[in-house]
């Protein structure tokens, strides 16, 4: 193998595999032959998925016999290769083990689905996804809990990353991936079908966790299953953070978020709750209570200010994280009957949202970009329309006006988008001469969300982010104290659940190794891939016709008027149609190695997929296939993992991928024993091409047995007889 | 036709199929594919007595080979020499030329998941060594050579046998 080759390996398992190929091909001396090569089938099933942590000791090993014992230079060199490989990258090779997943594809058995890869928990999705489609609600919840204990949450208001990145999105729109999971969920909360995984004996070490949102209550469920004491502790009075007083309920009801905490209670984890960090307890009392490892989360729940006059001097401006927090807290009192909300992000919405349905007559949100440039997302944006809140577009609040203590108005200023900065947005400029009095008697800030440092300024040794976030290693999330973590929004700035999610188990996973003594990885985790399904069988029919479903929606006089979940769920026949339009990506990486067979090789062209190219997707239509199509197999024969396969059954030739039927060609038969040679398509391509050697396509076709037997047989009788 | 021509005496033959094992042995093939075959054709009555015979059959290595004209991706190809052979890294498996031999010669190998012939194992006559099925066969009633290079015995028995002597 070349330099060139080679260079383009980023795994370190495949380019060691390549690498001791290459000084295969030139060893000659048969007992290191047989070493060489036991070694690549060891490399092999670790680059497969098939390995066990076992494989790490016996690849040892036998490297070192080689380098003891080996006859020539090369099977030594491949021996030492192997050894320094282990020694630098074991993480690597462990990594594959335990995840079957190469986060750089060149280990192609293992490629990961571009959604599993874009969720911050790295949730098997395409699994979960399969098993709702075959209606194992039960199995998928277990799945997803393996990598987060929210599925129900996340189903309901999960930013899905995952989505944006679906390939199916290529084609017409992407799978409704957190609307499945909140199907699955429901169903079975519902059904009661929730259930722990068995818990680790044990550890007798205690761990603190500081704040109750999604980051923290992440981590108090893995290190509870892993077997420690853990305690988590919050000021309010109760559990579940930002998911609980930052989301309105019409999004996610109260329930869920109990429902879902309670399962982490019954791990074990004690709540102190109504308890300040700062104020009723002290990092120094943790750590004469007997913790022995604290995890920061306690998010960033204090708001930015406008700083524009008269913002301090009326009790009706207010920051919507306040707003929120009291509503959902149970303070169910308008606001004020004309609000302007500043900022055009989901919080933003969220208070917008909340007004109305508070009772506030009009509710305005003020943003200074245009509709395009809004952090907020569209179906939200949608949502909030329908249920009368209004927008005004490109404009800055410059002065908050009054009298007599009482807000009266805001004044604003229109502004024009200028080119775009080095970041790529648009700043807006104020037009001048453009102010303007909009009427309201309360302002709603929504403008960014800051860390609130007050406990933690106790701590001197803590480093903190030019953002005002704790510092803390990515990969581990430690801090710059011995035995403190840090995880969630009070790392990142205000983020989503997801996110805060996957770093509460990173999180977990560090204090884990601190605790036992371990050392600490050095990249960040791979996504775990779960199991591989078999396919959904479908044809590509249906598999084209499909469509994403609606959600459907409360209506909108309710909408106004209660705090009733808006989105009401997919029904059951829509959710498992919806896992049938899933492209399995987990199998099908999308190397276009049939598209190059068919089109490039065999020059028959029959396989329009052009959602494998991901900078110029082209048309993609499955149907479209068995116009071309020749069932001569290449596609399925060069796949490198089986996602094309052909198959005989039933006097058939069926073609497909992923599941999803593309060809289906009625058999010959060859006339001597009957056993299938192929479809008459097929033999009337090669007939074309033996168009000089033939000139009508002979009515008796045979098998190759035959056709040895046959002609072996005419040879004896046209042999003079040996006596 | 090939410059070279592979011959089996068939009356010596007794079908043990040496052959067979040693050329799968030398191409490293799976269960399934047999580049060359031993097929019995019989028995049937001749003079009154049973005979069977056993006929080898590799590949005839043709002068215009169908294999190479239905083959659409360039990998089966003749040399010089005559020798027709399948370039392993153009196959990509559509089996057109199993499909278009008239004699069964070109095989599946489905752990690779291409096409596998016999090339008269050109890379052993390459260096100057004989086919693996004629270096194993028991009753030496295999001939490897160039086509002016072979032995008459089948041309000197079939003199001896209608030869009589008073």
């Amino acid at each position: 193998m070349s330099d060139k080759e080679t260079l383009n390996i980023k795994c370190e398992v495949a380019l060691t595999r390549a690498e001791v190929k290459a000084l295969l091909d030139r060893i000659a001396h048969p007992r290191c032959r047989m070493f060489v090569e036991e070694i690549i089938a060891l490399i092999d099933d670790i680059s497969w998925g098939r390995a066990e942590l076992k494989h790490m000791d016996a690849l040892r090993k036998l490297a070192r016999t080689i380098v003891d014992e080996g006859e020539c230079d090369e099977c030594i060199r491949a021996g030492m290769k192997v050894l320094d490989a282990l020694d630098q990258f074991a993480e690597v090779f462990i990594s594959h083990i335990e995840t079957r997943n190469c986060p750089t594809a060149d280990c192609t058995k293992l490629a990961p689905s571009p959604c599993q890869m874009a969720c911050p928990a790295g949730l098997d999705i395409p699994s979960y996804v399969t098993l709702i489609g075959m209606g194992h609600d039960e199995e998928a919840i277990e799945i997803i809990r393996e990598d987060n204990p929210f599925p129900w949450v996340c189903g309901l208001v999960c930013t899905h990353p995952c989505e944006f990145v679906c390939v199916r999105g290529r084609i017409d729109t992407p799978i409704a991936i957190r609307d499945l999971k909140g199907f699955a969920a429901e169903r079975v909360m519902a059904k009661g079908g929730y259930k722990n995984p068995p818990k680790a004996p044990p550890k007798g070490k205690k761990v603190a966790i500081i704040g109750a949102g999604p980051a923290g209550l992440t981590a108090a469920y893995y290190l509870a299953l892993k077997g420690y004491d853990v305690t988590v502790i919050d000021a309010l009075p109760v559990a579940g953070g930002m998911m609980m007083v930052g989301i309105p309920r019409y999004r996610l009801p109260r329930e869920v978020i109990d429902r879902e905490v309670d399962m982490i209670r019954e791990l074990g984890v004690e709540f102190r709750l109504n308890t300040r960090l700062g104020r009723d307890i002290t990092i120094e009392d943790l750590k004469d209570q007997g913790f022995e490892a604290i995890l920061i989360a306690i998010g960033a729940h204090s708001s930015y200010k406008l700083n524009i006059p008269g913002e301090d001097d009326y009790p009706q401006v207010i920051s919507a994280i306040d707003f929120l927090r009291r509503v959902a807290l149970g303070e169910r009192i308008k606001p004020g009957r004309k609000v302007a909300i500043i900022g055009g992000g989901n919080v933003a919405i969220d208070a917008a949202r909340t007004c109305i349905r508070l009772g506030c007559e009009k509710v305005t949100m003020v943003y200074r970009r245009s509709r395009a440039e809004m952090p907020a997302h569209e179906e939200e944006v949608l949502q909030a329309e329908e249920e009368g809140v209004d927008f005004l577009f490109l404009t800055i609040p410059v002065e908050v006006r009054g009298s007599g203590g009482r807000v009266e108005s805001l004044r604003c200023v229109r502004t024009v988008l200028g080119p775009p900065d080095e970041k790529g947005r648009r700043q807006p400029i104020p037009v001048e001469g453009s102010e303007y009095d909009l009427p309201v008697d309360c302002v709603i800030t929504a403008i960014g969300q800051v860390v609130n440092k007050e406990g933690l300024t106790e701590l001197p040794d803590l480093k903190w982010s030019r953002r005002g976030t704790i510092q803390v290693n990515t990969v581990t999330m430690e801090t710059s104290i011995t035995g403190v973590f840090a995880a969630g929004d009070v790392v990142t700035g205000p983020a989503t659940v997801i996110e805060a999610i996957g770093a509460g188990k990173r999180a977990a996973e560090a204090i884990d190794r601190y605790l036992q003594g371990l050392p600490q990885p050095k990249r960040p985790p791979v996504p775990v891939r779960r199991r591989q399904l078999p396919f959904l069988r479908t044809t590509a029919n249906q598999k084209m016709r499909l469509q994403r479903p609606k959600m459907p929606l409360l209506n909108c006089d309710r909408r106004r008027i209660t705090f009733q979940q808006v989105e009401l769920g997919f029904a059951e026949e829509d959710a498992r149609r919806e896992a049938y339009r899933c492209l399995r990506c987990d199998v099908c990486r999308r190397c276009g190695k049939c598209v190059e067979v068919c089109r490039d090789r065999m020059k028959v062209d029959a396989l329009p997929f052009g959602h494998f190219d991901f900078d110029h997707p082209v048309e993609t239509d499955f149907r479209k296939v068995a116009e071309k199509c020749i069932l001569c197999g290449s596609c399925a024969y060069n796949c490198p993992n089986d996602a094309m396969q052909v198959e005989e059954v039933n006097g058939e030739r069926i073609l497909s991928i992923c599941g999803t039927e593309l060809n289906r060609l009625k058999l010959e038969y060859c006339s001597e024993c009957g056993a299938p040679i192929g479809p008459e398509r097929y033999h009337d391509f090669i007939f074309k091409r033996l168009k000089d050697f033939i000139d009508v396509s002979p009515n008796v076709k045979l098998c190759i047995d035959c056709a040895r037997k046959k002609s072996a047989k005419k040879q004896d009788e046209t042999m003079p007889p040996v006596m | 036709m090939s410059q070279y021509y592979l011959m089996q005496d068939a009356k010596r033959c007794i079908a043990c199929r040496a052959c067979e094992v040693v050329c799968k042995i030398n191409k490293g093939l799976p269960k399934g594919p047999k580049p060359c075959e031993v097929v019995i054709v019989g028995p049937k009555f001749i003079s009154g007595l049973p005979k069977a015979f056993f006929k080898f059959m590799p590949c005839f290595h043709c002068e215009k080979p169908w294999c190479i004209a239905a083959c659409p991706t360039g990998a089966m190809q003749k040399r010089d020499d005559g020798i027709v052979y399948v370039d392993e890294t153009l196959c990509v498996g559509c089996k057109a030329c199993m499909s278009a031999c008239p004699w069964g010669v070109p095989q599946w190998n489905a752990e690779k998941r291409k096409v596998v012939k016999c090339d008269y194992c050109m890379d052993r006559v390459d260096k100057g060594l004989l086919p693996a099925c004629v270096t194993i066969c028991v009753t030496k009633c295999l001939y490897f050579g160039k086509a002016d290079e072979i032995p008459s015995v089948r041309r000197e028995r079939a003199a001896r046998t209608t030869a009589y002597f008073e």
